[in-house]
């Protein structure tokens, strides 16, 4: 009963994004485990749209489709976004929490599903002529989850609104920082594993 | 040897695998559309050996004209392959004249040979015999600089008698003559590309870099052909350019119907196809012959690739230098130059049925040719085009669901949005009533269901009213 609860209370906030937020840090009323669930249901409908959506919009090349794949273009950016703005964030005096800042991008999120759902099934019924409706609730829901987010940043940390755009901006790049030192870090370990092992076949195949 | 004799075989050994593209520009084998079925030198017709031939041209009647480019003579074979007659000299207004190394050769409906006499710098026009009829010399214009150069390579001849003249260094388009052999122009100009890259350090760079660095020029047509309308095709040999093959109007603007992704530019790979001849036949079909890879590409008029054939190699069927392409019935030729033959190709059944059906879907006879396309179906089930033509058909009939089943395998997005349309108006006139029938009711029932609700609660506080007085 308490999930059926927080859950309705995800739509308030979707739809309230000021009074919702603020009571998600202040009011206690975000749960970790919905903004996970959230995080799991975008998931799940990506895959849903990448394999159902009607032919007529649908560009996917099906022997390239991999569910598993969903977790790097979207489990993967989730987390690196939440450790992007904490880190920043720290350094910037705001006042979120790592917690508060799963939470808050997790419940930004749920447009992408309250959209992209019936999206999919009118995808089904719609020509060619009439799939820009489908591509202007595509754009209707990625820029309400960007206000969401934005909001959502700008609440849990208690910043002003150009420090909000700045903030977030920055945090795109730091995710590319990380990535790249991911990169770099695998790269370094690899040559490593490399040279370690040459040397053993060398020492074996001497002695 | 059990293993060997289960082993799948192809009925006939060829030299090369047939395939096609995909809607997802993926290779896809398909059976071979066209077997090599014969070769013929100078040697075998007793004529001596071609020197370099360079063009050749099947005429209407089934002859085929072979321009022996070393040797300067023409060669004209019957449908037997017999040399029929060879032209070598002429008399021009009293003085013995000959060819000197020839590139192009076109034949009109009436027998009239043209000839692109290449280092003679004009072109030759015969009649059937190897009468010398006239001369056409290079174009005498204003618009013409002091330094132009005429090196005419290909000549073609469109129904009006207009003659167009393929040029090498020659970056403003095809140049035009009327049927009395004036200059009219120039048309279909091919426009400039670049490489950014270029561009930029053209930009940084001083004027003394500058001139010394390539220009920017249009890129030159290699080839042309006229299809029975009138209009002209061209091919460009430039890697770079992703319009290598153009069907120019008669005003020079290019009216090539694309469908599709990828167009016809041949192979979709790093080291693109370079087209050096083009061909085209009936129904709008071109085909076009790749140096690259030493192969034929065919092309329905709406620019989906029906098939390939041939490949560089030394076996019967592949070629060194091909050169020129021609075509006549279910018949390919293709000319090499430093092997100097030519190998002719025949149609096997699968490329006869998709010449057939394909001819009957670009008349609109979707329905005859659907029976046509499933034959297909039955040799090669990849065959997207196939799927196409079915789906039209079924759309017609007014089996729109088929329709669509059909259009989403042969990945036509148009068309199957078309079916669709026509297949949700028959649903919905079908169950509208259904649906709304239910839609009514429930609402009907929520209601009374809400009411009896409101009656028992206001009935419960008149009971309690009642109760408290």
């Amino acid at each position: 009963m308490q999930f059926l609860k927080d859950a309705k209370y995800t739509l308030h906030v979707a739809f309230h994004p000021f009074d919702g937020f603020w009571d998600l840090k202040y009011e206690n009323k975000g749960k970790l485990r919905i903004a996970l669930t959230i995080l799991f249901g975008v998931t799940v409908m990506m895959i849903l749209k990448r394999q159902y959506s009607g032919y007529v919009v649908n560009f996917n090349y099906p022997l390239d489709l991999n569910s598993i794949d969903e977790l790097k273009y979207i489990a993967l950016p989730f987390l690196l976004w939440c450790v992007a703005n904490w880190s920043l964030t720290t350094l910037m005096d705001g006042e979120g929490k790592f917690k508060e800042i799963v939470i808050a991008t997790g419940y930004a999120m749920l447009p992408l599903i309250l959209i992209y759902l019936p999206n999919l099934l009118l995808s089904n019924v719609i020509s060619l002529r009439e799939a820009s409706f489908y591509y202007l609730l595509e754009s209707a829901a990625t820029l309400w989850f960007v206000w969401l987010l934005f909001i959502g940043t700008m609440t849990v940390h208690q910043y002003t609104v150009m420090k909000t755009i700045m903030t977030m901006l920055l945090t795109v790049v730091v995710m590319g920082i990380i990535i790249f030192l991911g990169l770099l870090f695998f790269s370094l370990i690899q040559q490593f594993i490399g040279f370690v092992y040459t040397i053993y076949q060398e020492l074996s195949l001497r002695a | 040897m059990i293993i060997f004799g289960l082993s799948p075989k192809s009925a006939q050994a060829s030299p090369y695998q047939g395939y096609t593209y995909s809607y997802w520009g993926e290779d896809v084998k398909s059976p071979i559309a066209y077997l090599p079925s014969r070769t013929i030198t100078g040697q075998e017709l007793g004529i001596g050996p071609f020197t370099t031939p360079s063009d050749m041209f099947a005429s209407s009647d089934g002859n085929l004209y072979i321009l022996d480019s070393g040797n300067g003579r023409i060669v004209v074979l019957n449908s037997e392959w017999k040399a029929i007659r060879q032209i070598q000299d002429f008399d021009n207004n009293g003085k013995q004249d000959s060819f000197n190394k020839p590139e192009g050769i076109f034949v009109t409906g009436g027998g009239h040979i043209f000839v692109a006499d290449t280092e003679n710098r004009r072109v030759v026009v015969l009649d059937g015999n190897g009468t010398f009829i006239r001369e056409i010399g290079a174009p005498k214009s204003e618009v013409l600089s002091d330094k132009f150069e005429y090196i005419p390579r290909k000549v073609i001849v469109d129904k009006a008698g207009r003659i167009y003249v393929v040029a090498r260094g020659v970056f403003d388009g095809i140049i035009e003559f009327d049927s009395e052999g004036e200059f009219n122009g120039f048309i279909g100009t091919n426009p400039v590309q670049f490489d950014p890259v270029d561009l930029f350090w053209k930009t940084v760079s001083t004027k003394e870099q500058r001139e010394k660095m390539i220009r920017f020029v249009p890129i030159e047509f290699n080839n042309a052909d006229v299809d029975a309308d009138g209009f002209i095709f061209t091919t460009t040999a430039d890697k770079k350019t992703s319009v290598p093959v153009k069907r120019l109007n008669p005003s020079g603007i290019d009216v090539l119907r694309i469908n599709g992704e990828w167009g016809p530019i041949g192979d979709l790979s790093r080291d693109r196809s370079a087209f050096i001849d083009i061909d085209v036949s009936d129904n709008g079909v071109y085909r076009t012959l790749d140096s690259t890879r030493g192969r034929v590409f065919t092309y329905n008029e709406d620019g989906n690739l029906l098939y390939v054939v041939g490949q560089l190699g030394n076996q019967l069927g592949t070629f060194k230098t091909p050169i020129a392409i021609e075509s006549f019935g279910n018949r390919i030729f293709v000319l090499d130059r430093d092997l100097g033959m030519i190998t002719e190709f025949t149609a096997t059944k699968f490329g006869r049925l998709v010449n057939e059906a394909n001819g009957l879907y670009s008349i609109g006879k979707h329905d005859d040719a659907a029976k046509l396309w499933e034959e297909v179906l039955k040799l090669d089930a990849n065959y997207e085009m196939a799927y196409v033509g079915i789906g039209k058909s079924m759309l017609r009939q007014g089996e729109y669901k088929q329709a669509m089943k059909y259009l989403k395998l042969g990945n036509d997005r148009e068309y199957y949005s078309k079916a669709l349309t026509k297949y949700r108006r028959e649903y919905m006139r079908e169950y509208f009533g259904i649906y709304m029938t239910i839609a009514i009711a429930l609402i009907v029932i929520v209601m009374a269901v809400r009411r009896g609700l409101r009656l028992r609660k206001g009935g419960m506080k008149q009971h309690a009213v009642s109760q408290g007085r």
